[in-house]
């Protein structure tokens, strides 16, 4: 099997190239070459691109297309980030295929398992296509850390037929918290009343030597902690020592990213909540009385 | 200005159960509005109020998306009509197949400005038709949208990325696909939702539209819940100063 590769960032590319080592004999990366990105990716074969002024990475489809039309390998493998995913759902229509989308596993013969139904269930499936694109995040597969050849050919850019205009870029400030290493994590949910309720919460996980996390509404709709810090199918995959959830109702969007922590501990009020299925200990009360009273005694 | 949000009706999820044979079943689940395709309605119906425009929903399914209560609903959101294409042909369609099901109902619809889309479908989450729908239909499409700004010819949007927040400038017509924290979808009023009731829906079959032949791109090897870890379940009832010290004493172990 001939795997291409093809990932935003630069980190990323030498990751994917490892990994794709185990599904097929021969990797070729794809990069936009820039004076900052010289990597190659430990990959049999760079593709390089050169890289144009003003111009947007998902400007960059239709060379990435026409590269795929020419050389037909037999799997393109994407790093999942938002603009990647543009990128291959417009590969996957010029090719009129699908993308398997956030695979969590990819064999040898190409069939890619992937969280449906919010992570009720697993499908696995397979390309019905000579071309199978995938978007597939870094540590999914494992990468040997050989180094291929290296060998580098320039192709040309293709202008697009849809150009669009970038105004402005702001990064943005990231969260320093690195909740997939915390040991412990607090989780906490619709069940807080308001922002300030979160200083009780962060008080409860220092005393417990934990980080802090929540459940996507309090992320998305209150905006009461950062994106990056929401658990469950389309935020963080955790799987900690303890995880404690407060106030969290556990519907399966938010207990997939959850349900491999060795220890679950829950608090709600509602004793029929979904978390306590799902829980080792747990204890149905009121988070305003319970979490002070936890933070008193085990200070 | 024609606007065009794109909706999915999907079994509702917190009623999908899960057999002893870890197969899905959708028996007790009712159809539902896939939940950030609100979003999606919402931002197409306070645009369209804006500008004067004009909102369809649009989506594409199996026969029993033509619910009443269902329509009524998108209809009470804003949009002045519903099209679907609801044919039994159209179930558990993969992303290309959706994307060209929905190109093919739009160009009922005829001229558009600005399509539409959510963040990902309740039920795959794979971010991809409005990717595919826009290179299908050869406009500009872009995703992941907290802003738009709609302007004579042109939009300019801001986009919320990983680690950036970016802002472009896209002609119209375009496809957009937006997230869910672009608003909050509202809740209908009495009088939207009696409004609702004299708006019109359209149902069209496939071969209505001419999507007669096209195949999977994806095969199905097979869809199942995924094995469960066993918990201890040891639940204590009741937040009474007694019940919180013997949570305490259990949880103390683990803790230690
Ligand atoms: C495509 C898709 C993707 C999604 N992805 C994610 C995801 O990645 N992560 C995620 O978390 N969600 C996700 N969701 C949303 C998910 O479906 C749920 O809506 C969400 O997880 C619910 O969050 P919650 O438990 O905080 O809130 P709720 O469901 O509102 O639960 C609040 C809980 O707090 C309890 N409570 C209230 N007051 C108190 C009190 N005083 N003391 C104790 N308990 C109290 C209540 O009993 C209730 O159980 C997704 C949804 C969709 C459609
Ligand atoms: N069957 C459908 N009918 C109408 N719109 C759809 C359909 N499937 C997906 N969409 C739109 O495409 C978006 C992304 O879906 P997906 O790629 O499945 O995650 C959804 O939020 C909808 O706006």
């Amino acid at each position: 099997m001939k795997v291409f590769v093809f990932t935003e960032k630069v980190k990323s590319l030498l990751e994917l190239c490892q990994g794709a080592r185990q599904i097929g004999e021969r990797v070729e990366a794809i990069i936009i070459q820039s004076q900052d990105n010289q990597d190659n990716g430990a990959a049999d074969k760079v593709w390089s691109i050169p890289m144009q002024d003003g111009v947007m990475l998902e400007d960059y489809t239709e060379t990435l297309a026409a590269l795929l039309e020419r050389e037909k390998p037999d799997l393109l493998l994407i790093e999942p980030s938002k603009r990647c995913k543009l990128i291959a759902g417009r590969l996957a229509a010029i090719f009129e295929t699908s993308v398997m989308t956030d695979l969590i596993e990819l064999t040898k013969e190409g069939e890619g398992r992937h969280l449906v139904y919010g992570g009720a269930a697993i499908r696995k499936e397979k390309s019905n296509n000579s071309l199978s694109i995938a978007t597939v995040g870094p540590g999914v597969l494992q990468g040997t850390g050989e180094a291929g050849k290296g060998e580098t050919e320039i192709f040309p850019f293709v202008e697009p037929s849809n150009k669009m205009k970038v105004i402005n870029i702001v990064q943005k400030t990231k969260s320093s918290v690195d909740l997939p290493n915390a040991k412990r994590v607090v989780g906490v949910g619709r069940g807080i009343a308001k922002e300030e309720d979160l200083g009780m919460i962060r008080e409860l996980a220092e005393v417990i030597d934990a980080e802090v996390g929540c459940s996507r509404p309090i992320a998305e709709a209150e905006r009461w902690m950062p994106k990056e810090t929401y658990i469950g199918v389309s935020g963080l995959m955790l799987s900690p020592e303890v995880y404690v959830a407060i106030g969290i109702s556990g519907q399966v969007q938010h207990t997939v990213g959850m349900n491999r922590s060795k220890v679950v501990i829950a608090i709600n009020k509602d004793k029929n909540a979904a978390i306590f299925g799902q829980a080792d200990y747990g204890i149905v009360g009121d988070l305003y009385k319970v979490v002070p009273a936890l933070v008193d005694q085990l200070k | 200005m024609n606007i065009i949000s794109c909706f999915k009706v999907v079994p509702d999820e917190q009623d999908i159960t899960i057999k002893p044979n870890r197969d899905i079943s959708f028996e007790k689940a009712p159809m539902t509005i896939s939940a950030y395709d609100l979003n999606c309605i919402e931002a197409g119906a306070q645009l369209a109020e804006a500008f004067e425009g004009n909102l369809i929903g649009v989506s594409i399914g199996a026969k029993k998306i033509d619910d009443s209560k269902l329509k009524k609903n998108v209809l009470s959101r804003g949009p002045e009509s519903i099209l679907m294409v609801a044919d039994d042909f159209l179930e558990d369609l993969d992303t290309y197949q959706t994307a060209n099901a929905l190109k093919a109902a739009i160009q009922k619809v005829g001229e558009f400005d600005l399509i539409l889309c959510g963040e990902g479908s309740a039920d795959l989450y794979a971010q991809q038709v409005g990717a595919q729908l826009g290179q299908l239909l050869n406009v500009p499409v872009i995703n992941s949208v907290n802003k738009i700004a709609l302007m004579e010819g042109k939009v300019i949007v801001e986009r919320s990325l990983e680690d950036e927040v970016e802002t472009i400038e896209i002609p119209l017509p375009a496809v957009i696909s937006v997230t869910s924290d672009i608003n909050l979808p509202r809740i209908p009023s009495m009088k939207q939702i009696l409004a609702a009731g004299k708006k019109s829906a359209t149902i069209l079959s496939a071969l209505d539209v001419g999507i007669g032949d096209f195949g999977a791109t994806l095969q199905v090897i097979e869809t199942k819940a995924p094995e469960q870890k066993e918990r201890k379940k040891d639940i204590i009832q009741g937040d009474s100063d007694e019940a919180i010290k013997s949570f305490i004493t259990k949880i103390n172990k683990v803790l230690k």
